[in-house]
């Protein structure tokens, strides 16, 4: 039998040869669903229809924002020829059962309801623990923290990039004395808290000080349970620095913080593949699960290649889809990620326990969707998009706010937020059967070809290079720049239809809404908690642990336990992103014109 | 007939940390199919924005800031063109989400144009190809 490390360089071997197409078993055992004699007559009637119709071509392309347009052809309506070779027992099946296609869950949301986990953060972590606990009062599930450009970017809140924008659209964080007080009385041993760290880099310093302030607030490590992002692709395609990691250096600590986590936090999701912030960036349903299956693969084979089985890392990887304006596909690909993610893991990985099949995810409804013409039009938006994801069996979920195009959220506009999931998971009886739309010819069909065009495009991203090499050549930057021109172009033309935007204008005059506004002086706040910190902490013992660090890079070892008690003596952000640059370097996404 | 931005060099670049970049690339798109030459610097600060200007002596210089940052980093673009004597033979022009109130300060500051959220393909090469007129910059048809 081969080693764990041999079997991953084979599997990377035949993927480069043979895409991940090549690698899946066909269908061979159970019966078709429909059958001859019944399709048959179905045709010959449909025959017949159409001419009465005068309709022979029935094909459309539908173009919606961030939609798949023409890569996919709609029927007038679908009938049992759409999926005349469906095979209930392999393709559909059960929910909690193999392929998944119908949730992860036995249950669903009877036994286990959709986390509603809405998104915060602003100002100083004095600032963001006031809405926190607003939010819980108000029966939040869940909690997610975002972070402003600086801490994402790795700069503190006194570096002179940071100058203007410190606590804008996220909270600052600059050290543990930040985390402790964010979290300051929220129970973080009863509740999941989901970091949103975008970055594998700022995932390994932001996440240490979530670990040192828990230990120092008395929890067990042992009882955390929560999610980082440290999403490789967040670090090198989606968001932009003046100063990036190179994309080699991303993955390795990347892997440094699966590894770590899995070990000394074993509740905690070390990864969530982030399809949500891709696909406003630029990219339509299937890149999106593509571009993130893709990853995980990569990931997955890096982990392999160091020693660790399949089932070791697998059950704890999470994804995250952004929800769009075309529900049925929306709903439809959710259920197709789940089926070819059990294939991957499965058969391409090897895995072989069932909670390692499982595709996981978190949802989050379109942000860029969301207009700021008659911005109460937003609400019906997301309630759409909500209804999708719960269609989806989507694990948790932030609604955005309609207020999106102005600000970060008003109270009140994050309190309708919550209360959007609340109305249809309490009010409508939507959540009571499981999977309501299996079974639909149009939703079962639009899931094949949603499991289709994702697995094509995953084949053209991992043949002949992989992820990484996609990375450095520029590809995904360039499938985002064309896609977003396109679409704007589209809108332009009002070919894509925004209401209230370019059809349906109107001169009537809407009422206003409330915009938030951004606490007072949280720059010089933390200037001077900074400036504090500085003084008061063991400078000598700081800077010999930001040197252990960098001869541990040396080693190759993995740099998160160096990391930790660098932070735990309150070493801040900046100062450790120093000592990454000083080892790695920087580097400039290629993005051609 | 079509305005066009044959034989005009552009920069664009992301000013400072902000990182939505998708506004900044469609523009370089429109001002690619106008027919300019166009290099996307990606996230810079302005000192690098302006090593840059000195390399490739464009014509126009492109800077998008969707962050809140257009203030204070484009008051340092211009601040660090004028010392390197790059800040005339060009204009410089700002865009994303910049509020109202803040549109003449820019003016002031020395962007020639500025262009907020809503505005069209055509407003762009149109006013482009206008202020470079204005300037000589632009001498063919």
């Amino acid at each position: 039998m081969l080693d764990v490390a041999s079997e991953a360089r084979q599997i990377k071997n035949l993927i480069n040869v043979k895409g991940i197409t090549g690698l899946l078993p066909q269908l061979t055992d159970g019966t078709k669903l429909y059958n001859p004699n019944a399709l048959k007559e179905i045709a010959d009637q449909l025959a017949s229809w159409s001419q009465k119709a005068g309709h022979t071509d029935f094909e459309i392309s539908s173009y919606t924002i961030l939609g798949v347009k023409d890569r996919l052809k709609k029927p007038l309506f679908a009938t049992p020829l759409h999926v005349k070779d469906l095979v209930y027992t392999e393709e559909i099946g059960y929910p909690g059962e193999k392929p998944y296609t119908r949730g992860i869950h036995y249950t669903m949301y009877r036994g286990k309801k959709i986390t509603i986990r809405p998104i915060v953060g602003f100002g100083t972590p004095e600032d963001t623990n006031k809405r926190i606990h607003f939010l819980l009062k108000s029966g939040a599930t869940g909690i997610n923290i975002v972070f402003d450009l600086p801490t994402i970017q790795e700069y503190d809140s006194d570096h002179p990039f940071a100058a203007g924008q410190v606590g804008l659209c996220g909270v600052a964080i600059d050290s543990v004395e930040d985390m402790k007080a964010l979290f300051k009385d929220v129970p973080l041993n009863e509740l999941s808290i989901s970091l949103t760290t975008h970055y594998p880099s700022n995932t390994m310093i932001l996440m240490s000080m979530y670990l040192v302030a828990a230990e120092e607030m008395g929890i067990d490590l042992g009882e955390l349970r929560g999610t980082v992002q440290n999403c490789p692709i967040m670090e090198t395609v989606v968001r932009t620095s003046p100063e990036s990691l190179p994309p080699k250096a991303v993955y390795k600590l990347h892997v440094d913080n699966v590894e770590f986590l899995r070990k000394t936090v074993p509740k905690w999701n070390y990864v969530t593949y982030n399809g949500y912030n891709l696909r406003e960036a630029g990219v339509d349903e299937f890149t999106e699960i593509a571009v993130a299956f893709a990853n995980a693969i990569e990931t997955s084979l890096q982990l392999m290649s160091r020693g660790h089985r399949p089932d070791d890392f697998l059950d704890r990887m999470a994804f995250f889809w952004g929800i769009g304006n075309d529900l049925f596909l929306e709903a439809a690909r959710m259920r197709a990620a789940r089926r070819l993610w059990y294939k991957i893991t499965r058969y391409v990985l090897g895995a072989q326990s069932p909670r390692s099949w499982w595709c996981r995810f978190h949802v989050q409804t379109s942000g860029i969707s969301l207009t700021r013409e008659e911005p109460l039009n937003n609400i019906v938006r997301s309630t759409l998009h909500a209804l999708a994801g719960i269609l989806g069996g989507a694990q948790s979920m932030h609604v955005s706010c309609y207020d999106e195009a102005y600000s970060i959220p008003t109270e009140a506009a994050h309190l309708l937020s919550l209360r959007t999931q609340q109305i249809i998971l309490e009010e409508t009886g939507i959540a009571d059967v499981i999977d309501p739309l299996a079974g639909s010819f149009y939703v079962e069909w639009l899931t094949n070809e949603s499991e289709k065009g994702i697995l094509s495009e995953l084949d053209m991203l991992l043949k002949g290079g992989g992820i990484i090499n996609a990375i450095e050549e520029g590809v995904l930057h360039r499938i985002i720049a064309e896609f977003s021109y396109k679409e704007q172009s589209m809108i332009q033309e009002g070919i894509i239809k925004l209401v209230g935007v370019n059809c349906y204008r109107s001169d009537a005059k809407v009422p206003e809404i409330d915009v938030f506004r951004y606490p007072p002086d949280a720059e010089e706040r933390q200037r001077k908690k900074l400036e504090k910190l500085r003084k008061e902490r063991d400078n000598e013992t700081v800077a010999d642990r930001l040197d252990a660090i960098k001869e541990a890079a040396t080693r190759e070892e993995n740099l998160f336990p160096y990391v930790l008690e660098a932070v735990r003596e309150r070493a801040t952000e900046g100062e450790v992103f120093n000592v990454l640059k000083s080892i790695y370097g920087v580097w400039k996404p290629l993005v051609r014109i | 007939m079509e305005p066009s931005l044959r034989g005009v060099k552009v920069i664009v670049a992301k000013l400072g940390l902000d990182t939505h970049w998708k506004g900044a690339i469609i523009v370089s798109y429109m001002l690619k199919n106008a027919g300019a030459d166009v290099i996307y610097l990606g996230n810079s600060m302005p000192e690098d924005i302006i090593n840059t200007v000195i390399d490739e002596d464009p014509h126009v210089v492109g800077v998008s800031s969707l962050g809140g940052a257009h203030l204070s980093l484009g008051s340092k673009l211009i601040e660090q063109a004028k010392k390197e004597g790059v800040f005339e033979e060009r204009i410089y022009v700002m865009g994303g989400v910049i509020p109202p109130q803040d549109i003449p300060t820019l003016y002031q500051l020395g962007f020639s144009l500025v262009f907020g959220p809503g505005t069209t393909e055509r407003d762009i090469v149109t006013n482009i190809v206008k202020k470079l007129r204005e300037k000589g910059l632009l001498t063919t048809s």
